[in-house]
């Protein structure tokens, strides 16, 4: 009666989904942060995006054929990748330096683990971390945001900095944090942090802009708010503590959370369901350890940043909290 | 008749495909193809196969025993049709793959089609004549299986067990899986038949409590029933509208909606008192209870957008694929996939001499473009743990590392993420945005796991 019927395994429709389409929406949501990144910081975010992206992008490509395997750039996952270490390094950073930290995080951040779905660590994280060993000054080197006149520093304990190197607000905290003064400071500028018009890394200046990136991804579901959540809540629960036992020594629970990395961490990076648990439970456990260890680098540690090492330490435990929290069957274990 | 009913009872997991019921929903149930020939399957049910009492040449006669089993678990099969047996062979199954039948040649002139019972019932029906023994006397005797899809033979479901003392009873009306409806048009059309089977289950199960279960996406089957029984002064029999979510006519699914029990994983739900049943089985039960007639005819949804002719039809049990899709006036070019059942749980078919059984509820016709959008054509990755089939598995496993463990040959993790709690919903395919076929790996893994454990031949 007819030919070529189709057999197969049931079910035989499906949800119009699929990895690209998740990816994608990943990448629309880091699109206001690159707008902000390019408000602030003009050609540089340009140049750095668009580096980062085409030698992620390369080096998957690259690694596929040497592997002799399928090419799988098609799935996006290698743009994100690209976009996020990008929005994760200094304004000021050399193009060589962007090239080799996205060759490293796609090449040995995740292929030599077998490609997407494989990967232990979050491969963005892992390129920084290689520029952050490496290059140590040239990841430390901040530039003040084009929005700012450069003869009027921002944040200044005596204004005795030079302009063109403008600390972050977390260096002044962490200044605060050794002197024991000059938190106020750094809390006065909270608006300016929201908007994003401070010194840091190129995507994570403006809270704003991640936050509607962030409530993107939440509304069309490709992350659940469990892992965002707990980062932050655990965050502020560090900050608040600290801002009550000294409040010129620590800065405000709310300078914390729009500072630094952590909003960019907590919606794009620790979302990364690759390195994230899969269960809600293990997502919670997670979550609250990213926040904590961040909070535990920026307020005892040496470093005045530690979303970078936190998530790549919680990406580490990953395969136990998984293991911690299999799900129970609804009908409870079979009697076996 | 537009009501806005909002069933309140769920389960937790489960999913939203799209439904495509208006194809058929709207078609009132048709006589099906007058068969030149049908091929009676011995094995239409969980348990045991039965044994042909008929040998070839044998003239038969519609509703004549042509196989039976001696086995508990177990269920006899009839002709439909008057007319002589061509031979005892194998032949294609849906299921099994191939299976001994009974082929029957029809007599040309004297077949009248067979009409349904649902004319005989009124809503003063009355099971109270009926004692226990003759009930499940009848219901073994007609071979009544669970017609919604498993199959399992009725007669020992509903039979008293001391053991097992029986409270409630569930009848399913939900039909959560798209395209099919056959239990539909049967609770608009036969409203008084299946309120006669539900009476005459609830006295030989001697439940309390019967809960009607329909989805919410059916208000005039919620309402035609409600009527039905609102003349008949049964204040036991309630009609409790469901969510319209898949897979909410899962036995355990609908247990934990209706009742907020939940039956352990491996037991079965006489072990809680429920005992669940289809409502194409309760007509079915009305019909062999009050006419003594035998299980041979049932009503198949052919649909699907490739199909010229979609509708519900009253066919004989035995009936070839082919001749049905024929009957309905052939399907067009784009036609790709035939599927026995519905597009979740459904079982594709190659071969379209594969006969209707007693658990096909529907034939349904996919077309090329809606395989082409659907999984596993080349658009597959790995795995990126998103964790939508976790959230979506109403069992709460972890698809996920089920399938991987299946992959890698990893019986022993596998089953230690709980592979045999699997109840293949398909739900976790349905949403994985990797496209992998999750629930055929464990499908697969089921089987690997059963000739491990030499529980069937390697």
């Amino acid at each position: 009666m007819f030919k070529n019927i189709t057999v197969s395994h049931s079910p035989h429709i499906s949800e119009r989904l699929s990895t690209r389409m998740v990816m994608f929406d990943v990448i629309i949501a880091l699109v206001p942060a690159m707008i902000a990144a390019g408000c602030y910081f003009r050609i540089r975010a340009a140049i750095l995006i668009a580096t980062c992206v085409i030698s992620a992008v390369a080096t998957e490509w690259l690694c596929n054929v040497i592997r002799k395997k399928p090419n799988s750039i098609g799935d996006l996952s290698a743009v994100i990748t690209g976009i996020i270490l990008a929005l994760s390094v200094p304004p000021a950073l050399p193009v060589w330096a962007a090239i080799i930290g996205s060759a490293v995080a796609i090449a040995i951040g995740k292929m030599v683990f077998g490609g997407l779905g494989a990967n232990i660590f979050n491969p963005a994280m892992v390129g920084r971390a290689f520029l952050t060993a490496s290059f140590g000054m040239l990841m430390t080197t901040w530039t003040v945001p084009a929005t700012i006149d450069p003869s009027m520093p921002v944040i200044s304990a005596e204004n005795k900095i030079d302009a063109r190197t403008q600390a972050t607000p977390l260096s002044w905290s962490k200044e605060a944090v050794k002197t024991k003064q000059g938190a106020d400071t750094v809390n006065s500028q909270i608006k300016a942090m929201f908007k994003g018009e401070v010194g840091g890394c190129l995507g994570e200046t403006s809270a704003l802009a991640l936050l509607l990136g962030g409530v993107y991804l939440l509304i069309r579901r490709t992350i659940t708010p469990h892992i965002p959540l707990a980062v932050m809540a655990s965050a502020t629960a560090f900050a608040t503590i600290m801002y009550f036992i000294n409040n010129q020594a620590y800065i405000s629970p709310m300078s914390h959370l729009f500072s630094g990395g952590l909003l960019i961490g907590a919606f794009f990076i620790a979302t990364d369901p690759v390195t994230a648990p899969l269960s809600k439970k293990g997502m919670w456990i997670f979550g609250i350890g990213v926040g904590t260890i961040t909070m535990l680098i920026r307020v005892l540690g040496e470093y005045p940043e530690g979303v970078m090492y936190s998530v790549l330490l919680m990406n580490g435990v990953t395969p136990l909290i998984d293991r911690l929290c299999k799900p129970t069957p609804a009908g409870g274990k079979p009697n076996v | 008749m537009k009501t806005n009913i909002k069933g309140k009872f769920s389960f937790p997991g489960g999913t939203h495909p799209p439904q495509n019921k208006n194809l058929t929903s709207e078609s009132p149930i048709q006589q099906g193809p007058a068969v030149k020939q049908v091929a009676i399957m011995l094995s239409q049910h969980i348990g045991a196969a039965c044994k042909p009492t008929v040998k070839k040449a044998d003239p038969v006669q519609a509703g004549q025993k042509i196989g039976d089993s001696d086995s508990f678990v177990s269920a006899p099969v009839h002709s439909p049709v008057n007319g002589k047996v061509k031979e005892i062979s194998l032949q294609s199954h849906a299921v099994l793959g191939r299976s001994q039948a009974v082929v029957i040649e029809a007599d040309a002139e004297n077949n009248p089609p067979k009409e349904s019972a649902c004319d005989k019932f009124t809503s003063s029906f009355d099971a109270g004549k009926y004692s226990v023994e003759q009930i499940c006397a009848a219901i073994r005797q007609a071979g009544l299986v669970g017609m919604g899809g498993a199959g399992f033979p009725t007669s020992v479901k509903i039979e008293p067990n001391p053991k097992l003392p029986k409270e409630t009873l569930i009848i399913n009306g939900c039909e959560c899986e798209p395209y099919i409806t056959c239990d539909y048009r049967i609770m608009l059309e036969w409203t008084h038949q299946i309120i006669a089977g539900v009476k005459i289950a609830k006295k030989v199960t001697g439940c309390q409590k019967v809960f009607i279960a329909i989805e919410d996406n059916k208000p005039q089957a919620i309402e035609a029933i409600r009527q039905a029984l609102g003349n008949s002064g049964n204040d036991d029999i309630k009609v409790v509208p469901v969510k319209t979510k898949y897979p909410q006519g899962g036995e355990r699914q609908l247990i934990k909606a209706v009742l907020n029990k939940t039956v352990r994983t491996g037991g079965i739900p006489p072990m809680i008192g429920v005992v669940v049943l289809n409502v194409a089985t309760t007509a079915a039960i009305a019909e062999a209870v009050v006419c003594d007639k035998p299980l041979t005819h049932r009503v198949v949804t052919v649909t699907g957008e490739a199909i010229a002719k979609p509708g519900n039809y009253y066919t004989a049990i035995g009936t070839t694929i082919g001749e049905l899709i024929e009957f309905c006036g052939g399907i067009t070019q784009k036609a790709a996939k035939v599927i026995a059942g519905g597009p979740m749980m459904g079982i594709a078919v190659a071969d379209l001499t594969t006969p209707i059984t007693k658990t096909t509820g529907a034939i349904t016709i996919l077309t090329k473009q809606q395989i082409g959008d659907a999984k596993f054509t080349g658009r597959k990755t790995a795995c990126i743990r998103c964790g939508r089939c976790v959230d979506v598995c109403p069992e709460n496993l972890v698809p996920t590392a089920i399938a991987h463990a299946v992959k890698n040959n990893l019986m022993d993790v596998a089953k230690n993420y709980y592979l045999t709690a699997c109840i293949e919903c398909g739900c976790c395919s349905y949403v994985c945005p990797a496209n992998i076929e999750l629930t055929g790996y464990i499908k697969t893994g089921k089987i690997l796991l059963a000739k491990q454990e030499k529980r069937m031949p390697a």
